[in-house]
């Protein structure tokens, strides 16, 4: 049985390439087959989870059963009732799986847990969405059939983008004009090599060739400040451009993908090295992600708070829940000192930012604002956040706690 | 006080700029407003007209100039 | 609509068919010249992906680099070290070495298969570790990850349909590295059934060759490792201006001294102290090797398929047996007899089939500083292997004749007991 890491290597492309053309041949007439979307989706979900990687499948399927219970018994609960105690409950039953895969690793010595298979965090996220719409009203026809294609829409299943179930029902319901059409092929085929590029390309050149050697460097230049040096520094761009070529190539060809599918999942990255500030960056970075957590943590919290006037100042209450929001992400992450510092860094930065972005509003008058200050604060940012990223490498554990 | 005027002025407010110039202007572009401003604006709808807006509904592109708000929440009250 | 579709999908078409025709392409463009800096960073490299390539092994070797087939061994760099004395006194060959931790007879063979030009009535130089020799032969992990289907596919284009091929292609199939190309596997299969390939096998194979040429022509200069090349610049400087015996032999006790300190095996002090030395407080390592025996392994067919290539290509060969450190080999509890066994067995291969080239330094495991590690020559003894290697490469030497014998592929010969090597010596003259 043949077994592909999604998006890994020509084969799978091959792959896909043969398996898209019907599917573009029919929108283009106008057609979606919702048969064939669904033969090809469970194709390439035997690719990934199939072969040598089955026991990833079981606990796949099991998921969904699981999930689709969850959100359906919910739904139907809800046209009834709208009781606060039962919908966290809910929520929590629903995360219940991921924070077990989460914490199995940090009590079971590095040991991954057996329910855990690839893209098990991108799926809870549409779950909770999908929940949490159902909860405020907003998502009131509930379909089974359209929530299992909006979860298993395998373009997005491993990594995202995370779409949003209402966003995904609109396009998945209807077949776009051939004009649009014909604009999200090219758009998609542009995506995809330009995917090629950052992952194929810079990612391999920065991760494969380069991170190794400085990682060898850094090692034996131990022993100075905190077994800190140059090599190190290497490391830090060297891990960060990695991460951003090899992560926006994947999205890249999942959202590729999904346009050629006739499905606009919406971007993950938006040129997020020329951000000003923190803040901004994180509306450029991982977008889908930052964007769920913004949606239905960080708003959510800011709301409950300010309902229940838990905090006396809305300063108070936008920096708490701007810690608390980051130190769940970095949970997300794993149970792991760099991954939870790299959460509180970023929630203090955002802290930091925003108290920076009140003062600047106050003494407008007094602080200089043009090109040099703008480049200044990209730089800026743009080390603020690669240093974030040398912490969330996990090498710093590396270089600190190995022999 | 009709509802327009109500919503200028929580804008006012929320955004310590008088934005009744700039009523097509992007408010999170220009920095005016973010998340923590958009939530106090729900609620301040919600004490001062009375609107009930649930946090999925408030989806950024459609509540980002103060004209689009204004009419939010006309249509919603 | 069709003329917006061929906007779209024309370029990549396009792409797609000239990135085909480009590496499909039978013959060879640009990228031909391998820099003389390139050459020789290649040939200390150890890297795994010179050594499965091809391009830049067959360049280095027609500018007067000799293969040094062995494992782990070379990459012990010291001043003593076969390339640290070539470069230092300028000597009229350059090793290139081939083969690391790992590789044994049968990577080797197939490594000759892309470089059979530059073998042809050459010189090289062959070390044989007498721990490949072990009940199970090569580790097939070790073997995939040496293995290259660019060799493999070149092979199958020139193989001959008799005793040696059929036993390569038998022992290929035995690894799971063969079946990462379906054709390749079933065109091994013929192979071993004695078959002639099918047209459709050929055609394949001829193009899928082409390929990866092309591919090893264009990637495998990129990103050489440039560590060990340092090394040995760095190695070199500790030696003499000029070679003398003497000098160099004082040198290496004294460098030998100063690394092995006062552990109970008088090796690399650094060696000792990775690992070594908690397993040996803990006990762990005493008498462990007793029950260990070379005489009867695989591995002595695999290494009759180098034989018969080098038969096959006129190639003389000098071949280094090392010895194993004998206080190692004491604590361990490796038996005497038994190295002494092997060490018959395998002079009975080589010299019954004209093999003369040895240098069995097998009983040198008590010479002080001769041995770097446990299994690992060093200083002294490197400088033995330079007394032996220098005049075979730098003189000219008498043709080599050779009397193949398939024998040495049978069952019989592998498990032989090394008892009984009399009695098969007078059985099948």
């Amino acid at each position: 049985m043949l077994s592909f890491e999604p998006y890994g290597n020509p084969t799978y492309f091959a792959l896909l390439g043969v398996a898209l053309l019907p599917l573009m041949i029919g929108l283009l007439y106008g057609k979606r087959s919702r048969l064939y979307e669904t033969l090809i989706s469970v194709f390439f979900l035997l690719l990934t989870f199939g072969g040598p990687k089955w026991t990833q499948g079981v606990a796949l399927i099991i998921y969904i059963l699981y999930e689709v219970a969850l959100t359906w018994g919910y739904a139907v609960y809800r046209r009834q009732k709208n009781s606060g105690p039962i919908f966290y409950l809910m929520v929590i039953l629903a995360i219940i799986p991921l924070t077990i895969v989460k914490v199995t690793p940090a009590v079971d010595h590095g040991q991954a847990s057996l329910i855990g298979f690839l893209g098990v965090s991108y799926l809870t996220f549409r779950a909770v969405q999908t929940m949490m719409e159902t909860r405020d009203g907003t998502l009131k026809n509930y379909s089974l059939m359209t929530f299992l294609q909006f979860m298993l829409f395998f373009p997005t299943i491993s990594s995202g983008p995370i779409d949003r179930y209402r966003r995904f029902e609109k396009d998945y319901r209807s077949v776009p004009s051939r004009e649009k059409y014909l604009g999200m092929i090219q758009k998609g085929v542009r995506y995809i090599f330009v995917g090629f590029l950052y992952k194929f390309i810079l990612a391999y050149y920065f991760g494969t060739m380069l991170m190794p050697k400085l990682a060898i460097m850094a090692m034996h230049s131990r022993g100075g400040f905190l077994d800190l040096s140059w090599p190190v520094l290497g490391y830090m761009y060297a891990y960060s451009a990695d991460l951003f070529f090899d992560f926006a190539g994947y999205s890249l060809f999942a959202v590729g993908t999904s346009y050629i599918m006739g499905i606009e999942t919406p971007m993950n990255f938006n040129q997020p090295w020329k951000s000003p500030n923190i803040k901004d960056f994180w509306n450029r970075w991982h977008i889908t992600l930052s964007f769920w957590f913004r949606d239905f943590i960080y708003m959510r919290l800011v709301f409950w708070f300010m309902k229940h006037r838990v905090f006396k100042k809305p300063t108070t209450t936008a920096n708490v829940t701007y810690i608390i929001n980051m130190l769940i992400m970095g949970f997300w992450h794993g149970v792991t000192w760099y991954y939870i510092t790299y959460g509180l860094f970023h929630g203090v930065a955002l802290v930091v930012n925003d108290a920076w972005l009140r003062y600047k509003k106050k003494h407008r008058a007094s602080i200089p604002h043009n090109g040099f200050t703008q480049a200044f604060a990209i730089f800026l940012t743009a080390n603020m956040v690669c240093f974030s990223f040398l912490i969330f490498s996990g090498f710093l554990d590396k270089i600190w706690f190995t022999k | 006080m009709d509802i327009k005027e109500t919503v200028l002025n929580i804008l006012n407010d929320l955004t310590g700029n008088d934005v009744s110039g700039v009523m097509d202007d992007n408010l999170f572009d220009s920095g005016l407003l973010d998340s923590m401003g958009s939530v106090q604006l729900l609620l301040q709808l919600q004490s001062e007209l009375g609107i009930n807006v649930p946090v999925s509904e408030f989806e950024r592109s459609e509540w980002d100039t103060p004209n689009k708000i204004i009419s939010k929440a006309e249509s919603l009250a | 609509m069709a003329k917006r579709l061929l906007r779209i999908f024309g370029p990549l078409i396009l792409a797609a068919i000239l990135v085909f025709a480009v590496l499909a392409m039978p013959v060879n463009v640009g990228f031909r010249h391998v820099s003389a800096e390139k050459e020789k960073q290649a040939a200390v490299s150890l890297s795994p992906n010179v050594l499965r390539g091809k391009h830049i092994k067959q360049e280095a070797l027609k500018d007067g680099y000799v293969p040094f087939f062995g494992s782990s061994e070379w990459s012990r760099f010291d001043p003593m070290h076969p390339s640290v004395l070539a470069q230092k006194y300028k000597r009229n060959y350059r090793p290139f070495l081939l083969g690391a931790r790992g590789s044994q007879s049968l990577t080797q063979y197939f490594v000759m298969q892309n470089i059979q030009g530059e073998l042809r009535n050459k010189k090289a130089v062959f070390v044989i570790s007498p721990q490949w020799f072990v009940k199970d032969g090569t580790r097939k992990d070790a073997f995939g990850f040496y293995y290259s289907q660019l060799q493999t596919a070149e092979w199958l284009t020139h193989f001959r349909t008799d005793a040696i091929d059929r036993y390569a292609a038998n022992r290929l199939l035995q690894m799971p590295a063969a079946q990462s190309d379906h054709f390749i596997y079933a065109a091994l299969q013929r192979v071993a059934d004695g078959k002639q390939l099918t047209n459709y096998q050929r055609f394949y194979l001829q193009t899928r060759k082409n390929m990866l040429t092309q591919e090893d022509q264009f990637f495998s200069g990129i990103d050489l490792p440039s560590r060990n090349l340092s090394r040995v610049n760095q190695q070199a400087k500790q030696l003499p201006t000029h070679y003398s015996y003497s000098a160099l032999d004082q040198l290496g006790g004294r460098l030998g001294r100063e690394a092995t300190g006062d552990n109970p095996f008088r090796i690399s002090d650094k060696f000792y102290k990775q690992g070594l030395q908690k397993e040996i407080k803990m006990g762990s390592l005493k008498g462990f090797q007793k029950n260990l025996s070379y005489t009867k392994s695989p591995e002595f067919a695999d290494f009759q398929l180098c034989l018969d290539q080098f038969s096959r290509l006129n190639t003389n060969v000098l071949f280094i047996i090392p010895p194993i450190n004998s206080r190692w080999q004491k604590y361990t509890g490796l038996s005497e007899t038994m190295l002494r066994q092997f060490d018959q067995k395998i002079h009975y291969q080589l010299q019954s089939q004209g093999f003369n080239n040895i240098v069995d330094l097998s009983d040198k495991g008590d010479v002080p500083y001769f041995m770097t590690d446990t299994i690992h020559l060093g200083w002294r003894g490197w400088l033995a292997v330079d007394q032996r290697v220098n005049p075979f490469l730098s003189k000219s030497q008498s043709k080599p004749h050779y009397a193949m014998n398939d024998k040495f592929y049978s069952k019989t010969w592998q498990q032989l007991a090394p008892d009984d090597l009399t009695q098969y010596e007078q059985e099948t003259k």
